[in-house]
């Protein structure tokens, strides 16, 4: 008697959740139906859930981007060949559910957290996305982690960029055919020279290693509040060190292409300008020297 | 007046001559006695005029920048010896023995048995042979002049050496861009530039270090061949690129540079019969000649590498063949569009073929290792092991400054200069200096091939520099373009004060008026030497003889402290300023020789490979050539499980010795367990199952080896064998025992047994541990033995027990009695 009204929920429980995932691939859940499908006991699935507070008034900006994420990953194994029923996704908001926040004794959001079947939550079922971050493929990798279902995350081409390049290129065009009688800028030396140099000042100055890295923009001391403009080990730099550096390397190129009477350069108080920046370059350099000696003696 | 001038006439027709000459002369020959001859003899000929000064001086400061360069870099086998360092040049090192003692078609033939257990790798066709073959070369030519000597030291000064030819070559190549001023400051930046520098110290036996020599040499000849036009110095050029593609593989870089340089000429409307014959034969000649090399095979017509080469080769044809017709067809400036048409088309049906080529399979598609150049994160996602290598992460500004100091800063002056007065060559400098500055960028490693363009833009600056403010007189007579002056004495008397003599001797004036620079300038300098006055003039050289001095200090200073360490001998410093050496891997690779049987095998992490076979002489599973990257993981995953799994894969794979090295004893931080976390992911990445990064972590997150260490950690197969009894040792008396001394930690897990494993070998400093894997057969013997044989350490064992009962039940003599008695006070209450 007992053992088939079981199964009976089980199914249908099971039943009810394909069908909604059908649907959509995430699962809305408020209170009753939390306590329903994922407290209560007859589980043989895993449901994954993510709690988190999306309505405006919450203020809770990240929570929109980890929905985002999610969402690229429900959607990537609903539509998968490794869909099946053993693995649900699901999301709780804290305006409708915020009895499940208590419950779980949480008072942050977003929380990514997986409910084995059968079990109760470790500690280790619960993202940690201070370290993971939320990335689509972090959240797979977890997922494949804790409940072994492997999805391949497939992102949605990201248009915007095409579209902004299209845009660019019309535009240019545009500009080049309404001007194309006086073109002589396309044939100007010191335009493409001045691209050039632009191009090797940005290589050298560091910023490559700004976009992969993606470093902080200056570094402020939290207890006194000071600004540290240079970092102080050799591996590392900030943004605005490599702008301070960029713009020595374009002092040298002021100081040394003067009698060119290049464009950077249209107004003449030679005598003077030339001792400032020999000094500043001199003294740029022993800073930097005795730095250097510093992180060698290390 | 007059006088000026038929001294400028001779001295014109002169400097043709010796232009003429010279390069005939520096190509035949790459050794230093010959060019020494020749130009001395140019020299002492004509001495008394000014060209033949010039030619004396430009002798000279040739010679200091070959000797400085060639000596900065000894600075290790001053310290140490003659060592061969690293890991890469071990290997080579090894294969040039053995071509030596083999001959060159047993070495081509040759497969070695001692790597990559069971698998083994084909030497001569996985190799750039070029190296090997130098320095072979070098052997026979000094064994035929009866000079013994080993090859090793030939290996060990091959990198010197050849960075004093690449002195030369840059000379070359500034003169041929620019002037021979320029050429001379070019040839002494680059003698000592620690960028270059860092790849080439003595005992670096590696392909980059005569690979930057044959990239100079192969584009000063093409900028020659360019210039002229001459099938001539097109085969030198293609010749010298066989050479380049022996020896790197670089070698992309130069096919396709060139290219881009064609290119780009033909967009600028530059194109001239002399660029197509140029290109033509280049690309002719050295596509069959690298194809030569068994390593490169047929990869110069199947991989994207190449198809710009091969896509600007017809274009170009295509582009002769249009122009031919253009001058044929009579009233051809009135179809002008329809040839700019057909171009355009031409260039859209060659991208297009090589598109539906590379779709269809017939042309591999770009490799991961050249992709990740353009794509900076596609490494990080999909090719772990690459993204592990610390010479692939991106360049900060700081190691800009560290390896290039000073020409750093006069680089983007250089290419400015260049592009103000644009001629065919300089277009190709100024592609270099864009490229090059952004591979750097990207990769730290690639440092190396901008080096060689930053000291020849920086020469261009500071040599147009010191062109200006190094004549004072010129605002007298503004006619002659420069003149030698006093000026030029005092630096020389200063810089033979400080013995380093190069800049400022290279940086003197010298009377060279046949310069290349555009008759326009004249005009300008007669302009600005109206507001410039002499005393200023002699404050600016004086500011730049200071910060070319400060350049040559902080070279010397790298070279000597970062760059010069073989990292296989390691020395540290007393508290009195005594020096150390601390030798504990050769003495394990010794012992390994002399103490293991001939076929042993030994597992270590990949990094040891190379040196285990060529000090040890033993045979190894992984090695530096990390072309298996399963064979890897599951030697990560032995490592990264608990022993008895890892005895399993043990067995597996027939080892008989482990080795690992370990830092915590002295502090050396370039240890196992510091690269452990790397033997984890790798593993993970083939046996997810098995394996989990996470499990090695903290449950913070933090990979410790202390007390609060993941259990896992505490008791994989690495852990065990790093700190084997390391809990005994107390290695300072204000440390607890077990204190490991490169993580600042006690270790979590102290007393432990090993049971598939004994150690073999321990030495003197800890750094290098070999165990023994026991064999199976005992152990079984042991658990299933039917008979149970009373060990000797339980007789001990029990002894003690019964001793201590013994003790237990001891009485002291006349004690009283006491009889325990019950509480009183509880029970009142």
């Amino acid at each position: 008697m007992f053992l088939p009204k079981k199964f009976d929920i089980l199914s249908e429980k099971i039943q009810q959740l394909t069908d909604w995932s059908l649907k959509k691939p995430i699962i809305r859940l408020n209170s009753e139906r939390f306590k329903h499908y994922v407290k209560t006991a007859p589980r043989n699935y895993s449901m994954i859930v993510m709690l988190t507070a999306m309505s405006p008034q919450r203020q809770c900006s990240i929570c929109k981007q980890a929905h985002d994420e999610f969402q690229i990953v429900a959607q990537s194994y609903r539509y998968s060949s490794a869909f099946t029923n053993k693995v649900f996704f699901g999301l709780v908001d804290f305006d409708d559910g915020s009895e499940v926040f208590q419950y779980l004794k949480l008072n942050s959001a977003p929380v990514f957290i997986h409910f084995p079947p059968r079990m109760k939550p470790k500690k280790s079922d619960y993202m940690d996305i201070s370290r993971w971050g939320f990335s689509a493929e972090q959240i797979a990798k977890w997922i494949h982690d804790r409940a072994d279902v492997q999805i391949h995350i497939f992102r949605p081409p990201n248009y915007s960029g095409f579209l902004l390049i299209i845009l660019l290129v019309t535009m240019i065009g545009g500009l080049l055919y309404i001007k194309r009688n006086s073109l002589e800028f396309l044939y100007n030396q010191v335009v493409w020279g001045m691209f050039v140099v632009l191009a090797i000042l940005i290589c050298i100055s560091g910023q490559i290693w700004n976009s992969i890295r993606g470093s902080p923009f200056l570094h402020r001391n939290p207890q006194t509040g000071q600004i540290g403009l240079f970092s102080g080990s050799s591996g590392y730099q900030f943004i605005a060190e490599t702008y301070v550096v960029f713009l020595l390397y374009i002092l040298f190129l002021n100081d040394h292409s003067f009698y060119f009477r290049s464009p950077f350069y249209p107004c003449v108080s030679i005598q003077n300008r030339c001792k400032a920046s020999n000094k500043l370059i001199d003294l740029s350099i022993q800073c930097r020297l005795s730095s250097m000696f510093s992180i060698g003696n290390k | 007046m007059a006088a000026r001038v038929t001294t400028n006439q001779s001295s014109i027709n002169d400097d043709s001559e010796l232009t003429t000459n010279d390069p005939e002369h520096q190509t035949n020959v790459s050794s230093k006695k010959r060019l020494s001859s020749s130009s001395n003899m140019l020299a002492t000929s004509s001495l008394i005029s000014p060209t033949g000064l010039t030619s004396l001086i430009s002798f000279i400061v040739l010679t200091c920048a070959y000797i400085s360069g060639f000596m900065s870099r000894l600075f290790s086998v001053i310290r140490f010896e003659s060592i061969i360092h690293e890991f890469d040049p071990w290997f080579n090192y090894r294969s040039t023995a053995y071509m030596t003692e083999n001959g060159f078609y047993n070495f081509l033939n040759w497969f070695d048995e001692l790597a990559w257990y069971p698998l083994g790798r084909i030497v001569g066709g996985t190799i750039y042979p070029g190296l090997m073959v130098t320095s072979g070369v070098i052997h026979w030519f000094l064994h035929m002049i009866n000079i013994p000597i080993h090859i090793r030291e030939i290996c060990v000064f091959l990198a010197p050496f050849f960075s004093g030819l690449t002195a030369l070559a840059t000379y070359l190549f500034t003169k041929e861009l620019w002037s021979r001023r320029a050429g001379l400051f070019a040839a002494a930046f680059i003698a000592i530039a620690p960028g270059y520098s860092s790849r080439s110290v003595a005992g670096s036996y590696d392909n980059e270090g005569i690979a930057i020599f044959a990239l100079m040499f192969t584009y000063f000849l093409w900028i020659r061949s360019v210039k002229t036009g001459s099938v001539f110095w097109s085969s030198c050029t293609a010749l010298s690129y066989f050479y380049m593609v022996s020896a790197w593989g670089g070698y992309v870089f130069i096919i396709n540079l060139i290219p881009v340089h064609v290119f780009v000429l033909i967009v600028l409307r530059r194109y001239s019969l002399r660029l197509y014959v140029s290109y033509s034969i280049f690309y002719i000649l050295g596509l069959i000649l690298s194809m030569q090399i068994p390593f490169v095979g047929f990869q110069p017509v199947r991989t994207s590498e190449h198809m710009l080469a091969a896509g600007v080769f017809a274009l170009l044809q295509a582009y002769a063949f249009i122009d031919y017709l253009y001058t044929k067809i009579p009233r051809a400036a009135d179809i002008k569009q329809l040839f700019f048409g057909l171009i355009m088309i031409v260039g859209l049906i060659v991208f297009a073929a090589v598109v539906v080529l590379t779709y269809a399979g017939y042309i591999a598609p770009w490799s991961g290792r050249f992709y990740s150049l353009w794509d900076t994160n596609y490494a990080k996602i999909h090719i772990p092991i690459i993204a592990s290598v610390s010479e692939h992460q991106p360049t900060t500004w700081t190691s800009f400054f560290f390896d290039l100091h000073l020409l750093i800063c006069l680089f983007p002056v250089g290419a400015w200069f260049c592009i103000k007065e644009l001629t065919d060559e300089r277009v190709f400098i100024v592609l270099y200096a864009v490229f090059a500055s952004y591979f750097a960028g990207v990769m730290i490693r690639l440092m190396l091939t901008l080096t060689p363009c930053v000291c020849v833009l920086a020469a261009i600056a500071l040599s147009k520099t010191l062109d200006y403010y190094a004549d004072t007189e010129t605002s007298d007579m503004s006619t002659s373009p420069v003149v030698p002056t006093n000026d030029g004495d005092g630096e020389d008397t200063e810089s033979d004060k400080n013995n380093r003599n190069l800049y400022d001797k290279a940086g003197k004036p010298k009377p060279i008026p046949g310069r290349r620079g555009t008759p326009g300038t004249n005009p300008e300098a007669e302009e600005d030497t109206s507001i410039v006055s002499s005393n200023i003039k002699t404050v600016v050289v004086i500011c730049i003889a200071m910060m070319l001095m400060l350049f040559a200090v902080h070279c010397t200073w790298v070279t000597s402290n970062a760059y010069s360490s073989p990292s296989i001998v390691l020395a540290s410093y007393n508290n009195d300023g005594s020096r150390y050496i601390i030798d504990d891997f050769r003495e394990a690779y010794y012992w390994l020789r002399k103490n293991t049987p001939e076929r042993a095998r030994v597992m270590s992490w990949w990094d040891y490979g190379y040196q285990i076979a060529g000090m040890g002489n033993r045979t190894v599973l992984v090695d530096n050539n990390t072309w298996n990257n399963s064979h890897i993981a599951l030697v990560g995953k032995a490592m990264s499980s608990n022993e008895t799994e890892a005895y399993k894969i043990m067995t597996m794979l027939d080892v008989d010795y482990v080795l690992v090295i370990f830092g915590g004893m002295i502090g050396y931080s370039g240890d196992d367990i510091n690269k452990f976390l790397w033997m984890v992911r790798i593993a993970e990445g083939e046996h997810p199952k098995d394996i989990r990064e996470q499990d090695y972590f903290t449950e913070n997150g933090e990979f410790r080896v202390d007390r609060t260490g993941s259990p896992i950690l505490l008791n994989c197969l690495m852990y065990k064998l790093c700190y084997y009894r390391f809990g005994e040792l107390q290695t300072d008396f204000r440390s607890p025992p077990g204190f490991d001394r490169t993580r600042h930690v006690e270790i979590g897990n102290k007393n432990f047994d090993l049971q598939h494993v004994e150690e073999a070998y321990t030495t003197e400093h800890w750094i290098v541990r070999i165990y023994k894997v026991k064999k199976l057969a005992n152990r079984l013997q042991a658990k299933n033995a039917l008979r149970q044989v009373q060990r000797r350490k339980s007789i001990y064992s029990t002894t003690k027990k019964v001793a201590g009962q013994a003790r237990k039940q001891g009485v002291i003599l006349n004690k009283p009695q006491i009889k325990k008695g019950t509480k009183v006070s509880k029970r009142k209450t």
